[in-house]
């Protein structure tokens, strides 16, 4: 229940972090995305069937906050937590530096989808260069946000987990 | 435990249905005429979410002065003889245009006689701003409790910024006029061929449906033509920055370049619209 309300109150803060201080150190357009982080992390920490739920929900609670048309941020956080969860097995989640090619990969699947969508249902039409600068450079801004996000939260994750069952932290 | 096939069926069950769900929740939006309606449960979030939006954003303002400050002081004497070299030159265009801003001056009174679009205006202040690169809009401190309702134009000394799309107690959302789900009917000055101009996602809005004989030039200065009970007429729109005319289309395009610097907004202005039948605010 705490962890619940902890990335609850996590959520909330990072969505307030993407309206208000990030787009105001925007690189070539794009900004870094730590609620993509966020999802991305809880996938890796908790598999995919966790990832795809947080995933939505915190895609959806973007899209109402942030004032793009429903239903994007969704399927892209669906995207992105589920594809998280489904490689957790398959990686060292120990790894200094893990997070942050995970982050860039995943910020091109979380932007193919966003902008695919938007594009499908006639909301998007870009220069195909713009696209692309705009994927890479918010993938690897995201990729260097992730590096302390996803320590921070998987040693705080650890230690709710240790708290909870009465183990001392390793 | 459960047996792995179980498990990967219930995933993909629940990967469906999400996605399924944003699906539905998309295609509703598209479908919708103004393509943006969150219904109450939406309107309460953000409004729930918006005193916090509010704080942080002027915590950032804060931060942004103090780093401003530090940079402006490194760069003081360099801009100390630029501005010097500046206020010479203006000086000189300032004795230059005085006659002519005279003229201006009177003709503008007239002017101001003749328009009767009876508008209140409230200001208000950003808090929050839409980060993604493709859509555009901006969260203000004013709502309903300041007289605010959706679909009032929003504008700055410089021109038009937007429109109100969804409104709370003490916030509203404000769609930008570069987003591509906006368009505002528009005039182009000198030829007074009106058009439609849309956004483009990016810093730059595409005026459509000008007769293909009609003179546009780059430089030409478009403004609201007032059609559409949404906008005023007369509101600075942008600067023609390029025109089209695709072979075999009945109609020509222009590129129009934004009067108003819209990445950079911190304070604009309201304008409250009369409802049917009431005096002017």
């Amino acid at each position: 229940m705490r962890r619940v309300a902890l990335y609850a109150l996590l959520a909330v803060g990072a969505v307030v972090l993407d309206t208000t201080w990030l787009p105001r150190v925007s690189l070539g357009g794009a900004t870094a995305d730590v609620v993509l982080v966020l999802v991305m992390t809880i996938g890796f920490l908790h598999g995919p069937e966790v990832g795809a739920l947080v995933g939505t929900g915190m895609g959806l609670l973007q899209d109402l906050v942030t004032g793009v048309p429903l239903g994007l941020g969704m399927l892209a956080g669906l995207c992105v937590g589920t594809g998280a969860g489904l490689v957790r097995g398959s990686i060292y989640l120990e790894s200094l530096w893990l997070p942050a090619p995970a982050a860039w990969v995943l910020t091109v699947v979380h932007q193919v989808v966003w902008i695919g969508a938007a594009h499908l249902v006639g909301l998007l039409t870009a220069p195909v260069a713009t696209l692309a600068r705009v994927v890479v450079l918010g993938a690897c801004y995201n990729g260097a946000v992730a590096v302390p996000v996803f320590h921070g939260l998987r040693r705080l994750d650890d230690r709710m987990a240790h708290h909870s069952t009465g183990a001392r932290p390793a | 435990m459960i047996p792995s096939h179980l498990a990967r069926r219930r995933l993909l069950v629940l990967v469906l249905a999400c996605g399924v769900l944003g699906l539905a929740v998309l295609t509703e939006q598209v479908r919708a005429p103004d393509r943006r309606d969150v219904g109450w449960l939406g309107t309460a979030i953000e409004g729930a979410l918006a005193p916090v939006v509010g704080i942080v954003a002027r915590a950032g303002d804060l931060v942004g002065e103090g780093w401003a400050l530090l940079h402006e002081i490194g760069t003081l004497r360099a801009e100390n003889a630029r501005l010097a070299a500046e206020v010479a030159q203006l000086k000189e265009e300032n004795a230059r245009l005085r006659p002519a801003a005279e003229e201006a001056s009177r003709l503008r009174s007239l002017l101001a006689l003749k328009q009767s679009e009876p508008f209140a205006s409230v200001a208000a202040r950003v808090i929050g701003r839409d980060p993604s690169h493709w859509f555009s809009s901006l969260l203000v401190d004013r709502g309903t409790r300041d007289g605010v309702r959706r679909n009032d134009p929003v504008v700055t000394s410089e021109g038009l910024v937007g429109r109100v799309i969804e409104v709370g107690g003490s916030w509203s959302r404000v769609l930008l006029i570069v987003d591509p789900r906006s368009a505002v009917s528009v005039v182009v000055v000198r030829s007074r061929e009106t058009g439609v101009a849309e956004g483009l996602g990016r810093p730059l809005l595409r005026v459509t449906y000008l007769s293909r004989d009609a003179s546009i030039q780059p430089g030409d200065l478009v403004e609201t033509s007032g059609l559409g009970q949404i906008y005023p007429r007369g509101v600075p729109v942008g600067t023609v920055v390029g025109v089209s005319r695709p072979p075999g289309d009945l109609f020509q395009e222009a590129v129009v370049r934004p009067a108003v610097d819209l990445g950079h907004l911190d304070d604009v202005l309201i304008l409250l619209r009369p409802s049917p039948g009431e005096p002017a605010r």
